[in-house]
């Protein structure tokens, strides 16, 4: 019987992973004579148990050799008591591979494509910097990379900004419009610039709410590095992963979506959101701090999304809706 | 036929190692025979007598899952035996294995490069980019630690996105139904991808159409069907087909033009005058660019009373319908 008799699609992808990390960590463990397991491990962004598992196989591994029965010298050999007994590495013989392998040509197109996506970041606005790198990958890859590519996006003034307080170490200052359309004089103390697609957030310890907050930066205007030392530095504060924190305040929302859009809704719907499909239709469930945030996304969606309950958010939505509508009248 | 319960089982990643370090270690290529009956994992499990088809079609599948890494296996006829499928030899070169001497990162490409393959952390990118890291860090260099932390990331909602760049890569027609804007009906497109691009937030295929051989720009979101390849290649496209179609699509964002009047100190004035090209016209109306008219229609409508389009007409009327249908469904 064959191993995955009902498979036509290749191994369990774990496998070709696991390749791929033996074919680059062997390079590393050449360039080095010797290697913690430690070391080595905190490189690659690894447990250390994965490395003694790579290395105990590379140990045993090699070609079949003139009489193709895989003979002491056709393996590779590393210093075994130097690695049972101090988990140090050092490779004692050496086959078939000499050097890092090239990128596959999806590999090599994601970091290009990555590359120019960050050219907005204030650091890497240098294209000629930037055209370098994507020639370098493109040679750097066993076939022409694929054709990915996303739009380089203009570095925005106030990204420059928040990073010149982040090397000052003072507070950032800038007029924000909350959802509710109020606007406030905010002073925060920067901790991580995050984006999705073509929207850029900064999040920060905001010291008017005396909290973690994240802010649109296109809602963030007039925008000045103050004098003020910050007093929330990143080594202070975990930042929680996921952008928008849910709040026991915040109000759940049933609504009614289009199958095709309910991927859209994904950063406002709670864990273990309960879905039902009737007629083409999904009810789900969404999770936001106030009305007036819902407003605008559903008024975004228009015969895609409506709101089924409770009755003062379907309400809030049709006076946003028709106060809209009454502008044209 | 041999039992191969009894034969002792080689991990999936061994066999794939041994068979990548074999391949490396030939230069005239090894015969199918030659792998199967020496190369550790497959050895096990080979019959010199009997029938070997399961283990060549693993064989078959291990070779799709090395390419897919990008290592170069190459195919060689035997002289003399073109066609003769049994004859075929197997190597993989060194110079188009390794990387190119000349290609070495300095620290701080290292640190963006990771941050480059960050931005693919969720969804179908995210297993090519992890293995890139993978490779990178194979050269040793160490990261220069950045001051401000950054967690960019492109998220690609659209199911179209994966099967659309398999196919890129493998250079296959596909066929899917496309929604075209402002029409009811969808209609089954056959097309050439050459392309898979970004633009404003938002992924489009550009793709020369098969029926009319003219090259045209899909949106991703408006395809509502599965894509399906067909076995059906063609040559692969221009290398800077993806700047072409990057342009192609800002011309188009350049030439549409809205004027919308937006209420001061709201929402829809700092968002819409941060905007991209936005500028502000005599009247103190914003001038504004856009790639698809429904689209820019729909994130008009958001903003509800704090913005009124003036023109075009077209946009004005999208805009006014859109709240109409908001207000009436929840009336």
């Amino acid at each position: 019987m064959a191993e995955h008799p009902a498979k036509k699609t290749g191994q369990p992808r774990h496998a070709q992973d696991k390749l791929a990390f033996l074919l680059s960590l062997v390079p590393y463990l050449m360039d080095r004579d010797r290697v913690s397991v430690g070391e080595a491990a905190q490189h690659f962004g690894v447990p250390p148990e994965q490395i003694r598992e790579a290395v105990r196989l590379i140990g045993v591994s090699g070609v079949p050799g003139e009489t193709a029965t895989y003979q002491h010298g056709d393996l590779f050999d590393i210093a075994w008591d130097d690695f049972e007994d101090s988990d140090q590495i050092v490779l004692t013989n050496l086959v078939a591979i000499d050097d890092s392998p090239r990128f596959s040509a999806r590999e090599a197109a994601a970091l290009i494509a990555g590359v120019q996506y960050l050219s907005a970041l204030p650091e890497n606005t240098d294209r000629n910097a930037v055209a370098s790198l994507t020639a370098k990958l493109s040679r750097g890859a066993s076939a022409e990379p694929s054709q990915v590519a996303v739009e380089a996006s203009e570095s925005d003034v106030t990204l420059a900004l928040i990073r010149e307080s982040v090397t000052n170490g003072v507070q950032l200052e800038f007029d924000y419009l909350n959802s509710q359309g109020e606007g406030e004089r905010r002073r925060v103390d920067p901790l991580r610039v995050e984006s999705v697609d073509a929207d850029w957030y900064l999040r920060g310890w905001c010291h008017l709410r005396e909290a973690l907050r994240t802010f649109r930066i296109d809602r963030i205007s007039d925008p000045a590095v103050t004098t003020q030392p910050i007093t929330h530095g990143t080594a202070d504060v975990t930042l929680p992963e996921s952008l928008f924190e849910g709040s026991a305040d915040d109000l759940l929302v049933v609504i009614d979506v289009a199958p095709s859009a309910v991927a859209l809704l994904a950063d406002y719907s709670p864990d273990n959101v309960e879905t039902v499909e009737h007629d083409g239709v999904v009810r789900t469930t969404v999770r936001v701090s106030h009305y007036h945030g819902l407003k605008r996304l559903i008024a975004s969606m228009p015969g895609v999304a409506t709101v089924v309950s409770p009755p003062e958010a379907r309400a809030v939505v049709a006076q946003w809706a028709a106060a809209g509508a009454a502008r044209y009248s | 036929m041999p039992s191969a319960s009894s034969a002792p089982r080689v991990p999936v990643e061994e066999r794939l190692f041994s068979l990548v370090l074999a391949l490396l270690a030939t230069d005239a290529g090894l015969s199918k025979n030659e792998i199967l009956s020496t190369v550790q994992g497959y050895r096990q499990k080979f019959s010199h007598s009997g029938d070997n088809a399961n283990l060549e079609r693993q064989f078959e599948r291990d070779k799709d899952d090395i390419r897919e890494l990008g290592v170069p296996l190459e195919t060689l006829e035997s002289p003399g035996q073109a066609g003769n499928n049994q004859n075929l030899r197997y190597r993989i070169p060194r110079g188009a294995y390794e990387l190119p001497a000349d290609v070495r990162f300095s620290p701080e490409e290292t640190t963006l490069l990771n941050l480059a393959a960050m931005v693919w952390r969720e969804g179908s990118l995210s297993g090519e980019s992890r293995r890139a890291i993978l490779k990178l860090r194979s050269q040793g260099v160490a990261t220069t630690e950045p001051v401000l932390g950054y967690a960019p990331l492109v998220r690609i909602r659209e199911p179209a996105f994966e099967p659309l760049s398999t196919a890129l890569e493998k250079h296959l027609i596909v066929t899917f139904a496309y929604l075209k804007p402002g029409e009811r009906e969808s209609t089954v497109r056959s097309v050439a991808p050459l392309a898979l691009v970004q633009h404003q937030g938002r992924w489009h295929l550009y793709a020369r159409e098969t029926s009319t051989d003219t090259t045209k720009t899909f949106l991703l979101r408006r395809i509502v069907s599965q894509v399906l390849a067909t076995t059906q290649t063609f040559p692969a496209p221009d290398a800077d087909s993806s700047v072409t179609a990057l342009a192609e699509l800002e011309t188009v964002w350049n030439t549409h033009t809205a004027l919308v009047e937006v209420e001061p100190g709201t929402d829809a004035a700092t968002r819409l005058g941060k905007r991209r090209g936005s500028s502000v016209s005599g009247s103190g109306a914003l001038e504004l660019h856009y790639s698809d008219l429904n689209i820019f229609a729909d994130e008009l409508a958001s903003f509800g009373p704090e913005a009124l389009v003036i023109k075009p007409a077209e946009l004005r009327a999208a805009v006014l319908e859109r709240l109409q249908r908001t207000a009436a469904d929840h009336g």
